[in-house]
């Protein structure tokens, strides 16, 4: 189990790896903590010609708290979220979900960046970032571009990453003083890829909720019905199943019963986790 | 091929490398280091975990070419370690393995733990050890004995 | 023996390993740690097909020498394989494909490079052309008229059916509870964390084959080698360095072994072929696929009287030489009665052979599956009643008194206390409390379960059983090879092949005991077919009876020897000696080992007249009782359920076993834990489906869950102790053990948490979709009946 042959470039700015990236003729990849591409190559489930090691671009360190939220570069590794390096303006919602990604040696070197570009449907971060709102900065050989990470995210390991362009980070705008968050995992075992994702959060006390769902359908989604019910704040336990349906037979029409049940149980114990704080 | 240059159990030394090798491979087949061993080879089973830069990795998912200029320690470089002393001898008198393969493995990951958390309790030890798979002991030797060694390491520094 | 104080002490004593400094310092030496100068690496072409012609194998003209198909390496002989029967039916198994292959993984060809990545690289290029045919993937439809069949020239897919039929089951149809249940073992592989591996030269300068293979025993693999290379044993050396963890899946001459075996032999230099593990969920011996409908039938009061129903053993496309897979069909269907007082069986066995990788032995062979299917009945039977299951099986099961007991399937209990058995884990896990605990209710809206169940254990099993198994090789002694050196030191070397168990602690404990000396004096030595005596290996339960037994009467052998020596010299009647504490003493002193090996070995003047020099003994043992000695225990388990999502969490684990005499409770307590926690993984996480074309669904650990440390809990385990009669020092083997009641433990918990509404958990693993759809269809159920 040994990956195919390819070149490797480590270039020195970001501009450079993106010239490399978007050769013509190639298939390139770039590489940051290499913790979900590696297994593919040495699976023999992805080829590439190019690697481009983008691992030591300080660009894509930074984590910055400003004024309107934080910036999180995108080589920010799980790890260090999990362990605090990165301001905690979320309540612990970070680290919470930081610390249930795969297993620590992976987490000490996987990245946020390479979680959201990779856009496995099973991922935390994608649908983590949509429930708080936040966005990705891209550069290319167009120039820098920033995006919502709900929009960049287009589908299963799809995204509206084009050639030659890399995340740089993500900004997460700053939340009011009375954040609420609730996050709910299902896994076979843990670390293993997830089942069934929800994150519930308020940004503020006038801020409206977001519910995300993910590792349900192709991408994480928003589940607005669910939403408006939990804003009104009176729905009882049967108008909010009512309401988790019908986000459901949208965003995940093929779910059989079993998912079905499992979405619902999922979202219900992010609400559960959610009216606790 | 590529050149690099590796911090390798204390010594410094450069290599040439094809860039599709593991740190894994390099370590085993062009350093003899078969302390660390394969047993997935996709990042799941733990027993091919080193220490890169301080932190707990699994060398099936590094590349060698992607290490130039770190450090890297494996179980062979950590012989004279003091939390890996402790821990040896924990494993040892806790049964704490049987086949022996995934042990190099599990001892660079206690090791790990037990320098991010003091005295960890079973549970904490349980999540981080989380990815680490034995397939003998039904772990619980090796949470006994990485709670006992975190104790005696706790106790010490009191 | 008179005159003879063994110390007590090393029987039982929780002597630390022997051999942990050596992995705790990364200096094992497992197959893929050994470095040879020349040494290319093979990386196999494998059918993508689970059924095909093969017709055409096109090699990269820039490297055809390297690619290496049937042809090549041959010509090789196919061996027979399962049992001999002659209603066994045999499906050649060549090293490479034949023309043919049968299940996605088959070897087809065989690369070779300087590397295992260009190997590979250059397996990506040999072009193969298969024309699909139609695949065989369900045990049960397979067997029906009209199924496509996986060998051409077969009446139906089975390698062989057979039927059991004890008592009256006749009179079973007026029973006045009936209850048929279909259960599901589904398949698994056995993920040994190292996987296989062989690496092979020709020696020039002995002349000979020199295969360095991660077995489980050299020597039956030299034997199998032998026959399919056509070339003598003394010109074939198995050497079996560290191996990984086996569990079964290493005790089976595979077809790469034979390939690469084949290779060497070409080529002038040594080659390797290391099994990654997408090739050993794939391709490696895989296991349970046991498929039972059954009828269990009851008195009122609760007297259980029979079982009947059909059992399918999904066995895969071959049999592995030398057993093949008919065991899992005997042994399922002999274990069916339990440890309970069934007299009436009637059953149908079929195994099948089906468009997937061979079946194997795996930790517990067919018994895990067994205890599955009668102990879920005795649950449902209970529920039937509406009585506490433990009760049911307290009723039912055979007790001391009845000891030596023989079920109807002809299986001889020999010793214990089944009851206090039971007693022990009820009163350890609390069954009451939990029954309060249950009504009170959860504040999560899980549900909580109890479950009983109890397994026994074959051990330690010799010439009788394998006979009456048919099987071609006897595995009916074991060796033991006892050298004591001029320095009054000792080297055993043994047959059997240490890969985890702790044989070098725990038999150097039994020499200690019966040489009087240290174990630090004493090295046990396996895994050469150069240096050991012909042995078969470790599996079945059977090495601490069998070698243990060996070295102990080796020891004897010595001791004897010794004496004679050390009353010579002491210028004493041996009568008036006796030995203790590493020396001989007599009347007027004592003489050390090492004096009397000093002269034994170099300095024969001092022998008595006439004596041989040397302290050197081979010695074969064989229990006086080879029908078997039976470990038991009662496994007892708390769970909790989340009914939607349908994740089951264990809360508490508890074991109440008898393993006989027991040499070393530490190493028993670390069998016990590790077998548990593999039976947990058979319960709840592991498993290989195919989909309908017959592709496998699980090759890589993303897919194949395999536990970890959150997923086990810290076993509880108490001891019964009843030794054993046919046994030295009363021992039982107890390696399958914990492996065989987990997943009958856990579904009877969880189909305990729902209970009211009468769900019933009857396919592993309990996947949170299989148990959450088991909710919700007796949610329904229980709506529409209402």
């Amino acid at each position: 189990m040994k990956a195919a042959p390819f070149e490797y470039l480590r270039p020195a700015s970001v501009a450079e790896a993106s010239a490399a990236l978007g050769r013509n003729g190639m298939t390139t990849a770039a590489i940051a903590g290499g913790q979900s591409l590696l297994p593919m190559l040495n699976l023999r489930v992805a080829f590439i010609d190019l690697l481009v090691d983008i691992s030591r671009l300080d660009e894509l360190r930074a984590v910055t708290e400003t004024p309107s939220g934080l910036q999180i570069g995108a080589l920010t590794t799980h790890a260090a979220i999990e362990d605090g390096k990165v301001p905690d303006l979320f309540g612990g919602l970070l680290r919470r979900v930081a610390g249930q990604i795969s297993y620590r040696a992976v987490r000490n070197h996987g990245t946020i960046g390479g979680s959201v570009a990779l856009a496995d449907p099973a991922a935390d971060w994608p649908g983590c970032l949509m429930a708080l709102g936040a966005s990705v900065r891209i550069a290319g050989p167009s120039g820098a571009r920033s995006e919502l990470v709900s929009d960049f995210v287009q589908g299963s390991y799809s995204t509206s990453l084009a050639a030659g362009e890399i995340i740089l980070g993500f900004e997460l705008p700053r939340p009011g003083a009375s954040l609420r968050w609730g996050f709910a995992k299902v896994v076979r075992k843990s670390g293993a890829f997830a089942s069934s994702i929800a994150f519930v959060v308020t940004p503020g006390r006038s801020a409206p909720v977001s519910v995300v769902l993910a590792a349900a359908a192709a991408r994480a989604q928003a589940c607005p019905e669910t939403a408006q019910h939990l804003q009104r704040g009176t729905a009882t336990d049967e108008a909010l199943r009512q309401a988790i349906a019908r986000d459901l037979a949208v965003h995940v029409p093929d779910a059989d019963a079993y998912q079905q049940r499992l979405h619902t149980a999922t979202i219900l114990r992010a609400i559960r986790d959610w009216r606790a704080q | 091929m590529t050149e690099i240059t590796l911090h390798l159990n204390g010594t410094q030394a450069a290599h040439t490398v094809e860039p599709r090798q593991t740190l894994a491979d390099f370590l085993r087949d062009r350093c003899g280091l078969t302390a660390t061993h394969l047993g997935c080879e996709h990042g799941a089973c733990g027993a091919c975990t080193v220490v890169l830069d301080g932190q707990a990795a699994r060398s099936c998912l590094q590349l060698a070419v992607m290490c130039d200029g770190r450090s890297i320690q494996t179980l062979e470089g950590l012989r004279a370690d003091p939390v890996m002393e402790v821990l040896r001898r924990h494993f040892h008198e806790s049964h704490a393995l049987q086949c022996g393969f995934c042990t190099p493995g599990m001892l660079i990951m206690g090791r790990d733990i037990l320098q991010r958390y003091r005295e960890p309790d079973a549970q904490t030890i349980r999540h981080e050890l989380s990815g680490q798979i034995c397939r003998c002991t039904g772990y619980a030797g090796i949470v006994d004995a990485i709670v006992a060694a975190g104790r005696e390491i706790g106790t010490a520094t009191r | 023996m008179a005159g003879h104080a063994a110390s007590d002490s090393w029987i039982g004593a929780r002597l630390l390993r022997k051999e942990d400094a050596r992995h705790l310092y990364g200096h094992g030496a497992f197959i893929a740690d050994i470095r040879m100068p020349g040494l290319q690496d093979i990386a196999f072409v494998r059918s993508q097909r689970a059924h095909a012609r093969v017709r055409q194998i096109v090699k990269p003209p820039d490297a055809a020498g390297r690619v290496f198909t049937l042809a090549d390496i041959g010509p090789l002989n196919i061996l027979e394989a399962g049992p001999e029967l002659a209603a066994h039916r045999h499906g050649p198994y060549p090293a490479l494909s034949d023309g043919r292959v049968r299940y996605v993984g088959q070897t087809i060809a065989a690369c070779m490079a300087p590397t295992r990545a260009e190997a590979e690289d250059l397996a990506d290029r040999v072009s193969v052309e298969l024309e699909e045919l139609p695949a065989v993937v369900d045990c049960v439809a397979a067997m029906r008229p009209g199924s496509p069949r996986v060998f051409d020239s077969w009446p139906d897919n089975a390698f062989i059916t057979s039927t059991v039929n004890e008592g009256n089951p006749a009179s079973l149809a007026a029973a006045p509870i009936r209850l048929r249940r279909q259960l599901r073992m589904n398949r698994q592989a056995t993920v040994s964390l190292e996987c296989r591996g062989s690496l092979a030269y020709w020696d020039h300068r002995l002349n000979e084959l020199v295969i360095y293979l991660s077995t489980q025993g050299g020597h039956v693999k030299r034997l199998g080698l032998s026959k399919a290379l056509g070339l003598p044993e003394n010109q074939i050396r198995v050497i079996a360095p560290d191996v990984g963890g086996g569990f079964g899946g290493k005790n089976r001459l595979m077809p790469e072994d034979i390939a690469v075996a084949a290779i060497a032999m070409k080529v002038g230099h040594p080659v390797r072929w290391i099994e990654d593990r997408r090739e050993h969920l794939l391709a490696s011996v895989h296991a349970r696929d046991h498929a039972y409908d059954l009828i269990i039938s009851a008195d009122r009061d609760g007297t259980l009287l029979g079982v009947e129903g059909d059992v399918h053993i999904d066995a895969g496309a071959y049999s592995l030489w030398p057993t093949g897979s008919f065991m899992e069909a005997s042994m399922a269907s002999r274990n069916l009665t339990g440890p309970y007082r069934i007299k009436h069986l009637k059953l149908n066995t079929f195994t099948v052979a089906t468009n997937k990788a061979p079946m194997g032995p795996y930790r517990g062979v067919a018994r895990p599956g067994a205890c599955f299917a009668i102990e879920r009945l005795v649950d449902e039977v209970a529920r039937e009643l509406g009585r506490e299951p433990f009760d049911l099986r307290r009723q039912n099961i055979v007790t001391a008194a009845e000891l030596p007991y023989s079920t109807a399937a002809g299986m001889r209990l020999d010793t214990g206390d089944y009851v206090a058995s039971l007693d022990m884990a009820h009163d350890m896990v609390g069954l009451p409390a939990i029954r309060k605990r249950q009504i009170a209710g959860e504040p999560n809206g899980r549900a909580i379960g109890i479950g009983f169940a109890f397994y026994t254990e074959q051990s330690g099993h010799g010439q009788v059983e394998w006979v009456k198994r048919k099987s071609r090789v006897v595995p009916g002694y074991e060796s033991a090879s006892g050298r004591m050196l001029p320095d009054g030191s000792v080297i055993f070397h043994v047959g059997t092949q240490n890969h985890g168990q702790g044989h070098e602690t725990t038999l150097a404990q039994i020499a200690a005991h019966e040489l009087t000396i240290d174990p630090a004096r004493i090295s046990i030595r396996y895994g050469d077919t150069a240096t050991t005596p012909f042995g078969f290996g470790t599996f079945a339960s059977r090495s601490i009876v069998f070698a243990g037994g060996a070295v102990a009467k080796s020891s004897r052998g010595l001791i004897a020897k010794i004496r004679r020596i050390g009353a010579h010299l002491l210028q004493a009647d041996v009568a008036n000696t006796r030995v203790e504490g590493g020396a001989v003493h007599g009347p007027s002193g004592k003489i050390s080992f090492a004096e009397i090996a000093y002269a034994a070995n170099v300095r024969q003047e001092h022998l008595p007249a006439g004596m041989d020099p040397l302290l050197d003994v081979t010695a074969t043992y064989e229990p006086t009782e080879t029908g078997g000695v039976f470990s038991y225990g009662t496994h007892a388990v708390v769970v909790a359920v989340e009914p939607d999502t349908g994740v089951v969490e264990i809360l508490d684990y508890v074991v109440a076993e008898d393993c006989g005499t027991m040499i070393n409770p530490m190493i028993v307590d670390g069998q016990v834990q590790g077998g548990i926690a593999q039976g947990i993984g058979t319960a709840l996480y592991e498993e290989i489906p195919y989909d309908e074309a017959g592709q496998p669904l699980a090759t890589s650990f993303a897919d194949y869950m395999v536990p970890c440390a959150p997923e086990i809990p810290k076993v509880r385990i108490g001891h019964l102790v009843t030794p054993a009669l046919a046994t030295e020092y009363g021992v039982k083997g107890l390696g399958e053990g914990g492996a065989i009641a987990p997943p009958a433990v856990i579904a009877n918990a969880v189909a305990d948490a729902f209970r009211s509404i009468g769900a019933s958990f009857n396919e592993t693993p309990l996947t949170p979709r299989r148990v959450s759809e088991a909710v919700d269809r007796a949610r329904r159920a229980k709506g529409a009946a209402a």
